[in-house]
């Protein structure tokens, strides 16, 4: 028996009063988390975003039952948001795949096979492809939300193994920006400060981020501090209106990408009313243009002269005025320490490492770096790009610790690591994911293995990749623990994975901070750890392919226990082997040393006695960084000594103003931006069968500004029809002064067809780090009809 | 201490059974076995609760969304569950997800919202 919502909401008013007169359930000790007297606790990282919160989970029989914050640990403090509150639900949940699936055909059924059976075809498929394609016709791609050790070990069989450096990742999709930008201004991936900063910081300058969802916990952090200090002042910078701006003194509103001209702006007033620091450029700076050409601070200033405020105001669209921008620009240079944030929305574009490069160019020009309080921090998507992808050597070009694969002395240090001939990882990178999946389209991939991941779903422009994807020319295997788009459309074979929790390893968040999760249950039976995987189908592959030296990649771990001696035999080699003397030196950070910390370590941390006080706060700084120590040039307090910069100077870079690949035009008038919300991971396989995630955002929505809603006749409710070059969606819209009017927002984790924003995005990619431009395309929006009753899709 | 909470559990069946009592035109409506929530359809489910209850109690909508957890996006769905679970008044065991050190420092013969007002979560007077 149901009844209306008109009645529904006359009788939760009674209800709710109901609860305001008293009517309670007791403070009884079965409610007292900490005092449930059978649940074991164990500590580990949230399965999600980048932040690396700590949290612990309750086990109970053999099940978990809750989930806590860990209130000691300096990424949380014990807080936890939303999807991580909720995310162990996943656990016990009965779309678990728990044996291996293989059909011949995409065409097929899937029919369970035996793991012997499963592996025996994985490798003689890869085996075959070798033997009469080529090595570069197999490819490996992976995921931020890997565990080191088995973003290493894969990236290990396929270069070491099958010598091919086609091993590529998600974040490919979401940070490589950020490490161009990291690379080029700093010499040095990676942040040089980390969260601690907030606490210190008098300004907080955020763009491109809306912190509030995709990072509640360290926009917590900021929430806090702004409330606690009416006086820091918090700038937002982002052509949506988000949640993130309801604590912004200042919200800078610009037409999608026109912030590149807003940077220089700031850089133009910076400059002109003199606020850089002087003995800081003196002291540690070049200033580069183009590919590294030299010039002279005159030079740049001369570059600069173009960008006032006014002219910058009018390239950016109205919202914003020259007034405004010369105040953000002055708090920013004048505070005590200034803190940026950023993610995706300076990332996924095609001038993404520019526009990181500007931001850094802010804290170079005023000395806001390397002092409490003021840092240059790209906010990491997944909870292990960093640690698994960056550091661990998941990219076509990397190797692991920060190695380049173009470099020969770089490889022969990783062939020697591993025991394997000099000269047998290729010279040449692999193709990177755009061009990987390309290489799939134009039958050049005959074998894939696509692990914790769905591309078929979040790769732009999706419908030109699944093309190739779902046809028989590239044979698939995809490791999960749920079936997705990807596995639907393109697997031939899937191998059920142990989840988070099940199995042991480690994430490394946004602030160089590696963190373990020790097993704490059995993964459902018949699902396996990734580690085991990846090397029985080793010892698979060197009996197909007669090799010896790949039977050598998987020897130092043969006879290990898969839930904690085999990952733990994984991580010694990579952090004692291969970042040794490496700018993120981990060798300090042993399974020993990462089971006692509360929060794990930053690096670098050369020694276990150094790792034990949490590693390194700022990278750079004597006395607080032990390789400024071992690797400075002179007496200086701050050393620079990352791989990318010989002169060991922080790179100050003349980038212009430059317009996104697709601008909107009379047929597509408007700009399409895309993004997370706080209840959905990704593409929903595991958030999307938890029901309290579910149903606080079911399908994707297609956010317009009221005064283009009015102009359209769009009401909220209506359906609407996004429609761009490439493709169409159609969803529910939700009218309100969120984007910027002439731009519409759509969330991204909505699985149906009809739903699936990225068959409208753009594929167009940053020449440098080859991070795809998602956040900026055309489209055109119609409605279509009023609101109709939808249902979740979850494959 | 059992006797006041066998009378509050009297009293709570005692309101939960007056407020869905009402008959609209599809009769009376009940409530689930399971949830302290009225009834509502498959549809109505899939909405996110403050969809509703911005206008059925606009008033704790409004403290909520002004209060830290507004601005922090703790949701409804963290204190008081979802339809099949939904509970009128939260337990410890809710706050504590986020709040262990806190609830360990403050009084244990207390709730929490009797000095944290519920919604706004500031300390009260008392």
């Amino acid at each position: 028996m149901t009844q209306s919502r008109r009645e529904f909401l006359k009788r939760t008013a009674a209800l709710s009063a109901a609860a305001y007169v008293g009517v309670t359930l007791p403070f009884d000790e079965k409610g007292l988390v900490y005092a449930a007297s059978e649940t074991v606790w164990h500590r580990g990282s949230c399965r999600l975003c980048g932040v690396g919160c700590r949290v612990e989970l309750g086990v109970k029989n053999g099940t978990p039952v809750a989930l806590r914050g860990v209130p000691e640990s300096r990424t949380n403090f014990g807080y936890v948001c939303m999807k991580g509150m909720h995310f162990w639900k996943v656990m016990n949940h009965a779309d678990r795949l728990t044996t291996p699936l293989y059909r011949a055909s995409k065409k097929d059924k899937f029919k369970p096979i035996s793991w012997d059976e499963a592996l025996d075809i994985a490798a003689d498929k890869f085996a075959t492809a070798v033997k009469e394609h080529g090595n570069d016709s197999v490819a490996y791609y992976g995921s931020g939300q890997a565990l080191t050790e088995e973003t290493y070990f894969f990236q290990k069989m396929f270069r070491g193994g099958l010598q091919t450096n086609n091993v590529e990742g998600n974040p490919r999709l979401c940070m490589a920006s950020a490490v161009g930008g990291y690379l080029t201004s700093f010499g040095a991936d990676e942040p040089i400060g980390g969260y601690a900063d907030i606490e210190k910081a008098d300004c907080i300058f955020i763009i491109g981020s809306n912190m509030a969802e995709a990072h509640p916990v360290v926009f917590r952090r900021v929430m806090r501090r702004k409330l606690d200090n009416p006086d820091v002042t918090v700038i937002n910078a982002d052509p949506r209106i988000s949640l993130t701006s309801r604590i912004a003194d200042i919200h800078l509103q610009f037409h999608p990408g026109t912030d590149l001209a807003l940077l220089n702006a700031m850089a133009h007033v910076i400059v002109k009313e003199k606020l850089y620091d002087e003995a800081f450029l003196k002291d540690y700076v070049a200033i580069k243009k183009g590919k590294a050409v030299s010039i002279d601070f005159a030079e740049y200033e001369q570059f600069l002269e173009k960008y006032t405020p006014e002219y910058a105001a009018k390239i950016m669209g109205g919202k914003v005025t020259p007034d405004q921008i010369r105040e953000v620009a002055r708090r920013f240079a004048t505070s005590k320490g200034t803190l940026s944030f950023w993610t995706m929305g300076l990332n996924q574009r095609k001038q993404g490492v520019w526009a990181n490069n500007l931001v850094h160019n802010l804290h170079i020009l005023t000395g806001q770096l390397l002092k409490e309080g003021a840092d240059s921090l790209s906010l990491t998507g997944q909870p292990n790009a960093c640690g698994g992808v960056r550091e661990g050597g998941g990219l076509c070009h990397i190797l692991p610790g920060h190695r380049l694969v173009a470099k020969e002395k770089l490889r022969n240090q990783v062939e020697e690591a591993w025991g394997i001939p000099k000269g047998r990882i290729p010279p040449k990178p692999g193709y990177h994911t755009m061009a990987m999946f390309t290489a799939v389209n134009e039958k050049k991939i005959k074998a894939m293995w696509v692990h914790c991941t769905s591309p078929v779903q979040s790769l732009p422009n999706c419908n030109l990749y699944n093309e190739g994807m779902a046809k028989d020319d590239c044979f698939m295997v995809c490791t999960d623990i749920f079936p997705t788009l990807t596995t639907e459309l393109a697997a031939n074979l899937i191998l059920p994975t142990a989840f988070h929790f099940e199995k042991t390893g480690v994430y490394g968040c946004t602030e160089r901070r590696s963190q373990i999760t020790r097993k704490a249950i059995d993964p459902p039976k018949g699902a396996k750890p990734e580690v085991w995987i990846i090397r029985e189908w080793g010892r698979k592959l060197a009996e197909k392919l007669n090799d010896p030296v790949i039977a050598q990649c998987i020897k130092p771990f043969e006879g290990l226990e898969e839930g904690y001696e085999l990952p733990k035999a994984i991580w010694d080699e990579y952090s004692q082997k291969l970042t040794k003397g490496r700018d993120n030196d981990l060798r300090g950070a042993s399974y020993e040393v990462l089971e006692q910390m509360y929060d794990g370590v930053q690096w670098p941390a050369p020694t276990e006695a150094f790792a034990l006080t949490g590693g390194t706060v700022k990278k750079f700084v004597r006395g607080m960084d032990p390789m400024a120590d071992s690797h400075g040039k002179d007496d200086k307090p701050y050393q620079f000594y990352g791989p990318a910069h010989p002169d060991q100077k922080l790179w100050l870079w003349q980038r212009p103003q430059a317009d996104p690949e697709e601008i909107p035009d009379a047929e597509y008038p408007f700009y399409l931006s895309t993004g997370r919300i706080i209840d959905h991971w990704h593409t929903m396989s595991m958030t999307g069968r938890v029901k309290e995630l579910l149903r606080a955002n079911p399908y994707s929505y297609i956010e317009v500004n009221p005064a283009d809603a009015k102009r359209m006749g769009i009401k909220p409710g209506d359906m609407v029809e996004i429609t761009s070059r490439r493709g169409t969606n159609i969803m529910p819209a939700k009218v309100y002064e969120g984007p910027i009017e002439g731009m519409v927002f759509a969330y991204w984790h909505d699985q149906h067809p009809d739903r699936m924003i990225n068959k409208v995005t753009k594929d167009a990619y940053d020449p440098g780090s080859k991070e795809p431009e998602f956040k900026i395309c055309a489209c055109r929006i119609k409605r279509v009809s009023g609101p109709k009753a939808l249902k979740p899709y979850i494959v | 201490m059992k006797k006041l909470f066998g009378f509050n559990l009297l009293l709570a069946v005692f309101f939960l059974s007056w407020v869905c009592a009402g008959a609209g035109d599809s009769g009376s409506v009940g409530v689930s076995a399971t949830s302290a929530h009225p009834e509502i359809t498959e549809q109505e489910k899939l909405l996110p609760c403050f969809e509703c209850h911005k206008e059925a109690t606009p008033e704790i909508y409004n403290e909520w969304f002004d209060s830290l957890h507004g601005i922090g996006m703790v949701k409804c769905y963290q204190c008081h569950g979802t339809y099949e679970n939904m509970k009128i008044e939260p337990e410890a065991s809710d706050c504590m997800v986020c709040h262990v050190d806190q609830i360990k420092k403050c009084p244990q013969d207390k709730k929490c919202w009797s000095c944290h007002t519920a919604h706004t979560f500031k300390r009260n007077a008392k």
